[in-house]
């Protein structure tokens, strides 16, 4: 069996898929998601953000929509990406082994903190 | 300037990459410029675009081209084993690292032959920009044959679409402006625009300009910076337009009415709400010779209704004639219907009363949002001035005079507002301002609010 491109799947995969469940966005939008999901953490530039939605594209766990504007961004056409439920099954799996690592490190005692 | 470097910047990337997200990488530079201003935001804006530049630079330069073919459509990806990268293995760390040093050289040649940058010969041809069925106008109803502008520019054959020289720029430019002079409304404003447009050209403004999409948009954007005109727009075509207007095209037509069936004909919900309020969700108003079943049925459904409910926060406009067609069934006499692209005529009123009709009487109230826009805004301006609706929303987009297409060349066009109605209830209309509600309220909440209105008002009834 060939490896998959995502696998093990990249953070700024991740963070992309994790933007698009709640609604269509365009690039800028899912830039701003990310942004806003991780704190600023991790701002995707137009590099990393386009080649991640590119492979995310070839592996059929995103979508694009007709082009539309942002009635916030002015009048220009912007191509919207959407999540496909391979997309959505992919996030949902990498959430729980996430989640599998954190029960574990719990166990092991090694965080600090009340928030986790 | 930051957009010129950072479009120099873009060219390092292989050509698979721009073809397909050059545009929306420098919209995204764009809207991040705009987003992020003063010193200490533009700068880790440009940390991050370096940053970015470093790490994604390589892994495009490794990434297998052919995979780029089906990047496009992943609905024909299905079973094609283009899926899988072409290795069990990941690259070892030798090849990364001579990769990763390829790149480097690369990066520093390219930088260092930026100065002397021509329009490559290896260039390919872009895929950005819109398709002629896509442009802005294809909400509007078919346009009339439309004979070959006197002002246009005779069609020559475009010999490197992606790699536009100052003569092919002015030769469009040219085009432009002849036929913004011949038709535009605002003859005032069409001798601007043409100063503004040879201005700008003039002052270099368009070198930037990476590919015919882009120098259409900007030219767009030049104009508007005499009059924000949303129906004034100039296009690309990566394949060549047709000699005749699209709409004229059998093929055209019979696309739209394909899609028309699969859409409902834009009806995408009518029900009868509790307390027996008609509701309509309607996404444009599409060529009543193709929709007047759908729609009349649609109406036929609501007919006995208490209260209606359009909802057009997502219409985006299309045929006055449908708009004044569902106008008809709200009035049980004939009314003058302003429509800004046509001079008053006799069928300037409307088909009331229709029918076996019941609405003529009936409350009326119509959501909108910032996308309400065009044909949609007609609906409501007029029923605002006649005070037969009550709107509830936020004020919408200000597309009152619709244009017609003119063809500069075999790739660019241009599509003008040409004709300005007398409107007899004052002496503006909604182009550019929009139609303001009546009640204004966030468009998610429009539903809501319509409801309570039209309860209360059934209440008191």
């Amino acid at each position: 069996m060939p490896k998959r491109k995502l696998d093990p799947l990249p953070s700024a995969a991740f963070q992309i898929l994790l933007a698009l469940v709640g609604e269509d966005l365009h690039g800028y939008g899912i830039m701003r998601q990310v942004a806003e999901q991780t704190e600023n953490r991790m701002r995707l530039g137009p590099g990393t953000l386009y080649s991640s939605i590119r492979v995310l594209l070839e592996e059929g766990l995103i979508e694009e929509c007709d082009p539309r504007e942002d009635a916030r961004l002015g009048e220009e056409r912007r191509r919207y990406y959407r999540l496909t439920s391979a997309g959505r099954k992919l996030a949902r799996s990498e959430a729980e082994r996430l989640a599998d690592l954190l029960r574990v490190a719990r166990a092991k005692k090694i965080l600090r903190g009340r928030y986790v | 300037m930051s957009e010129k470097l950072y479009a120099w910047l873009l060219r390092l990337y292989p050509s698979h990459f721009r073809e397909t997200y050059g545009d929306e990488s420098l919209q995204l530079f764009r809207d991040r410029a705009r987003d992020e201003k003063g010193f200490l935001p533009r700068l880790r804006l440009w940390l991050d675009l370096l940053l970015d530049a470093t790490i994604s630079l390589p892994r495009e330069y490794l990434h297998i081209p052919s995979a780029r073919v089906v990047a496009s459509g992943p609905q024909h990806l299905n079973g094609i084993p283009t899926f899988y990268v072409l290795q069990n293995a990941s690259p070892r760390p030798g090849a990364l690292f001579v990769g990763g040093l390829l790149s480097l050289v690369t990066l520093a040649t390219c930088w260092a032959s930026l100065g002397h940058y021509k329009n490559p010969a290896n260039s390919q041809a872009t895929e950005f920009g819109y398709a002629p069925g896509e442009s802005r106008f294809a909400e509007t109803r078919p346009a009339p044959p439309n004979p070959p502008s006197a002002a246009s520019a005779a069609p020559r054959p475009f010999t490197q679409p992606d790699a536009l020289n100052k003569t092919e720029r002015k030769r469009v430019i040219e085009g432009a402006i002849a036929n913004l002079k011949a038709h535009y409304i605002d003859k005032d404003a069409a001798q601007k625009m043409a100063d503004t447009l040879l201005a700008h050209e003039k002052h270099g403004d368009n070198d930037a300009a990476m590919d015919p999409a882009t120098f259409a948009a900007l030219l767009t954007q030049q104009t508007r910076e005499v009059k924000p005109d949303r129906h004034l727009t100039l296009d690309y075509s990566q394949s060549p337009l047709p000699q005749q207007p699209l709409g004229r095209s059998p093929e055209v037509l019979a696309h739209y009415r394909q899609e028309m069936k699969k859409q409902n004909c834009a009806f995408e919900k009518v029900e009868i709400l509790p307390r027996n309020i008609g509701y309509l969700k309607l996404n444009s108003f599409p060529d009543p010779d193709i929709c007047r079943i759908p729609a009349m049925a649609a109406m036929t459904y609501v007919n006995h209704a208490d209260a209606i409910i359009f909802d057009l926060r997502d219409n985006r406009g299309g045929d006055p004639a449908m708009v004044q067609f569902l106008a008809a069934y709200l009035f049980d006499h004939p009314e003058y219907w302003y429509n800004p692209r046509e001079n008053t005529t006799e069928r300037s009123w409307t088909l009331s009363p229709v029918p076996g009709n019941d609405l003529a009487d009936k409350p009326v109230y119509v959501l909108t949002s910032p996308a309400t826009f065009s044909g949609a805004e007609q609906f409501c301006y007029d029923l605002k001035m006649l005070k037969r609706a009550t709107l509830i929303g936020e004020t919408k987009g200000g597309g009152a005079h619709a244009g017609v297409w003119h063809r500069i060349d075999d790739h660019f066009g241009i599509g003008i507002p040409e004709t300005k109605a007398i409107n007899p209830y004052s002496t503006g209309d909604w182009a550019e301002v929009g139609v303001e509600p009546d009640v204004k309220v966030n468009p998610a909440d429009a539903y809501e609010t319509a409801l309570k209105l039209a309860r209360n008002k059934l209440k008191k009834n």
